[in-house]
């Protein structure tokens, strides 16, 4: 056993005190009596009538100055070292920095309380002790490698900052656990609200895991969706979608707020029940770059989810090109797509300018650059074909992939349709029993989308999911869509855009105003930018070029602020444990309870004898 | 005042007991008790041979027929026993409901009643001296025939007590002052910081056949005050400090018990009878119960 504040022992001079108290003579009532005579005599038999007296030992002295060490032992904070005592324990916090941690339900914030939880850890810390410091904002990171230094954990800690995305504590733990790897006495402090993703997926078997919640309530109104598109029917026209959630358990309105520019637009009133959603659709037209702001009147705990941007830029028709011999279904599917100008040729042109090519059962003079929607047949380079399949059955399809959106092909038939192995980057789609039947996939900012049968062999033209097949692929083919979808990120997702040939560098603004030159890959051909989890408007320049796009949180999980007094983690995991104390084994509670019993009985023990 | 000592149904009862004395009695004046001298009364002592002067009515005709000699027959004569009461009245003695000198003079009452209902002298000896009962002593000093009775009750019923009692004095002096030893009786807590023993020895040591009734109070025998105590002794104004719980009882009462065994043992050794009482108790089981089993009467 060792002590954390020794110095404490300083305390044991009560001891004499309570020896020197015991010797002491008290307060007597005075009393007239026949005689003294057998009073002397039982005193004498007793031995108790001098003032200062021979020590005896006695109960109650034994009781004070059982209480008494006790007490000097719980202020010299004894722990017990487990195991490793030569080379201290190992201590990994992880510090929750999503953005649910900006709440102010506890002042100044969830995060400050957290961070000054932290500090006081560290301040526990023996010397002996090595403490690595893992921030868990958007993305993981390890402040500080484990260090018995404390000043350097003190500015590891005072350096963290809150992120403004939605947070995962499953790599944090993952990070920690590999760093606590054999090393049994090791402990995990997580100090965060609970407000993250689903934990099921990390087993924390073995691990000694602390989890120190904060966070007491969950005012909060937040903007758990915010989408615009292009108005189907009115191509100069952008449709705004807006949706938000109410975390608190009493119902609220709130009013939200549309500005172009900077300029109010546009209110609507959402009525909020308990834990309800509200959603709202706003319309404005785009005939020129502008910035649309959502916005929600009035203040909550959280602030960070009471806003969201949208770059919007005035909708370009995208170009599509159909090389087909003839193909009346695919066509009209087509031809009823909005904002799109649709070119038809039997084979590649030269000029190959177009947005979408489509492929249908025709091999080209020579493959198209653009993102590429092809039936029936692929470059060898994309897909090998290894044999053929008659009849083949759709055993499963990804329902959730954008393309099969609202698609269900169970009464789709095949009359015969290739077997092949598609690129590594193409993922199946839809899948017959051994081989593909469809796959899609991203390659160098070019997209393709293959199916292993002709439509025309087959009932599928005929289903309705057809023409939604058709328009699914059309949508998420389509690089003016991506571009736009590209302008609205959530905190946290990376930024991807296509780079002109020849440069390899982008300058980016962030929302705060700091500035930033990111590097990329030449032979890529695209600037893939990480570092999103400030909300707001960042703003990219490459050559003469300029780009804006909007980093909003939208998150559901972190504008649900309802502190998580446990965590549920893995199969296996007990529950881990909802404790305040810094160093897990420090006896003094114990010491300073028994004491307290000690003088209970003390007490008990004086009263049965003289009542 | 004497009805409250004793009530009439007691001294009636009395009346029926009498004092019995182990000791012929010394008496100079006839009485009703045994003695050695010899003289007149029907109890036969002894023979011895005819003087001339002797008086011719207490031959035995009968022996000088069979044996053709003289004998005179003689017979015990009956004289009158000196009982003696050591009553203490000191402070002391008025601790305990009722007190310990009321408890003690209703027994000397009781004793001196039964005495004087047998034709025996009763000298009641008061100490520590009041100045106040100088008379009363003085009418105390001695008392003989049943007509004395209700002077020794009220007389009795008028003491005060008070002061310091030097209970070994008192026996010595009284000792020394008896003229015959007769019957003591000593009434008293004996809680004399000088002890009790050389008042006693004095007593037997005259011959007289000593009873010692013991009389406590019921908080002298259980406590009743508990906690830190500085105890003043109400005669001596001695202090004393004590801490005094429920759990130290036990330890009061050996040390009493052996305070008492040892006043016992002392008495009996001597052939002193033993009494012990309680202040509190039915004087009832102390008269006719105790002091029967002690032989102070029968």
């Amino acid at each position: 056993m060792s002590f954390l504040a020794p110095a404490a022992f300083v305390f044991a001079a009560a001891l004499p005190a309570v020896v020197f108290f015991y010797l002491l003579k008290r307060r007597r009532t005075t009393t007239l009596v026949s005689s003294t005579l057998l009073w002397e005599r039982f005193l004498a038999e007793a031995r108790v009538s001098a003032p200062f007296r021979k020590l005896r030992l006695h109960a109650l002295l034994f009781f004070q100055l059982l209480a008494v060490s006790l007490a000097v032992l719980a202020l010299a904070r004894p722990y017990l070292p487990s195991g490793a005592m030569l080379q201290g324990r190992l201590h990994v916090v992880i510090l929750d920095g999503s953005a649910s941690m900006q709440a102010t339900d506890v002042s100044p914030s969830r995060f400050e309380a957290a961070r000054k939880k932290v500090l006081e850890l560290i301040r526990a810390m023996r010397d002996r002790d090595r403490t690595a410091l893992i921030l868990a904002a958007g993305h993981t990171e390890v402040k500080q490698s484990p260090t018995s230094n404390k000043a350097r954990l003190r500015a590891a800690a005072a350096e963290c900052r809150p992120a403004d995305a939605a947070g995962d504590l499953t790599e944090a733990l993952r990070l920690a656990k590999s760093l606590v790897r054999d090393r049994p006495d090791a402990r995990i402090h997580l100090f965060s609200d609970g407000v993250t993703s689903d934990l099921s997926g990390f087993e924390s078997q073995g691990l000694r895991l602390l989890y120190h919640p904060i966070g007491v309530r969950a005012r909060n109104v937040g903007l758990t969706a915010f989408e615009a598109r292009a108005d189907p029917e009115e191509p100069g026209r952008a449709v705004l979608f807006v949706k938000c959630l109410n975390a608190s358990s009493n119902a609220t309105t709130r009013r939200i707020e549309l500005y172009a520019d900077g300029r109010l637009l546009d209110t609507r009133a959402a009525e909020l029940g308990p834990r309800g959603e509200a959603a709202a659709v706003f319309a404005l037209p785009v005939n020129r770059p502008l910035l649309a702001r959502v916005r929600l009147a009035g203040s909550d705990d959280l602030a960070a989810d009471d806003e969201a941007w949208a770059p919007l830029a005035p909708p370009r028709p995208a170009r599509v090109l159909l090389i087909t011999q003839g193909n009346p279904f695919l066509e009209k599917a087509l031809s009823v797509l909005p904002n799109i100008r649709l070119a038809a040729a039997p084979d590649m042109p030269e000029k190959d300018d177009f947005d979408i090519v489509v492929v249908d059962n025709v091999i080209p003079r020579r493959w198209p650059e653009g993102n590429v929607l092809a039936f029936g047949v692929a470059p060898t380079n994309v897909v090998r074909v290894v044999g053929s399949l008659e009849q083949p059955p759709i055993a499963d399809w990804q329902a959730s992939h954008p393309l099969l959106r609202f698609v269900r092909l169970e009464n789709v038939r095949i009359a015969k349709a290739v077997a092949a192995q598609p690129a590594r980057w193409l993922l199946p789609i839809i899948e017959s029993r051994e081989h593909p039947l469809a796959a899609a996939g991203e390659r160098g900012g070019r997209r393709w989308v293959w199916t292993a049968f002709d439509p025309l062999e087959s009932t599928w033209p005929l289903r309705v999911s057809y023409p939604i097949f058709i328009a699914n692929a059309v949508q998420w083919l389509n690089p003016v869509q991506r571009a736009g979808a590209q302008r609205l990120l959530r905190t946290g997702e990376p930024f991807r855009c296509p780079l002109p040939r020849g440069i390899a560098q982008a300058t980016i603004r962030r929302p705060s105003g700091a500035e930033q030159t990111v590097e990329a890959d030449p032979a890529q051909g695209e600037l893939v930018f990480g570092g999103t989890e400030e909300r707001g408007v960042y703003t990219v320049r490459f050559g003469t070029n300029q780009v804006r796009f909007a980093a909003n949180l939208l998150s559901a999980q972190e504008t649900d602020l309802r502190p998580r007094p446990e965590l549920a983690l893995g199969r296996h995991a007990a529950p881990p444990s909802v404790r305040r104390s810094f160093v897990d084994l420090e006896l003094w509670r114990w010491a300073a309870a028994l004491g307290l019993l000690i003088l209970l009985a003390e007490w008990w023990y004086y009263h049965k004898r003289t009542v | 005042m004497a009805e409250s000592l004793l009530s009439p149904d007691l001294l009636r009862r009395l009346e029926r007991l009498q004092i019995k004395a182990r000791r012929r009695a010394q008496s100079a004046l006839k009485g009703e008790r045994r003695s050695r001298a010899r003289g007149q009364s029907v109890e036969f002592a002894d023979y011895r041979d005819y003087v001339p002067g002797d008086d011719l009515r207490y031959l035995d005709w009968n022996l000088y027929g069979r044996l053709d000699r003289l004998y005179i027959k003689l017979y015990e004569e009956e004289r009158e026993l000196a009982v003696r009461l050591y009553l203490d009245a000191s402070e002391s003695m008025l601790f305990g409901e009722p007190t310990k000198f009321d408890f003690a003079r209703r027994v000397a009452a009781a004793i001196g009643h039964t005495a004087l209902c047998g034709f025996d002298r009763v000298a009641v000896s008061v100490f520590p001296a009041q100045e106040a009962d100088l008379a009363a002593y003085g009418a105390l000093r001695s008392l003989r025939g049943r007509a004395a009775s209700p002077a020794l009750l009220r007389h009795l019923a008028g003491l005060r007590a008070g002061g310091r009692g030097r209970l070994n004095e008192a026996l010595r002096r009284g000792a020394i002052e008896a003229r015959r030893p007769g019957l003591v009786v000593a009434l008293s807590d004996f809680l004399d910081p000088e002890g009790y023993e050389e008042g006693l020895r004095a007593l037997v040591g005259r011959g007289a056949q000593v009873t010692v009734v013991h009389i406590l109070a019921p908080e002298e025998i259980e406590p009743n005050r508990f906690g830190d105590l500085r105890l003043v002794d109400c005669e001596t104004g001695a202090t004393q400090e004590v801490t005094f719980g429920k759990f130290r009882l036990q330890a009061y009462k050996k040390t009493l018990r052996r305070f008492q065994d040892g006043l016992k043992g002392f008495c009996l050794s001597r052939g002193i009878g033993y009494v012990s009482c309680v202040s509190s108790e039915p004087i009832e089981e102390v008269l006719f119960k105790r002091l029967t089993e002690a032989e102070v009467w029968g």
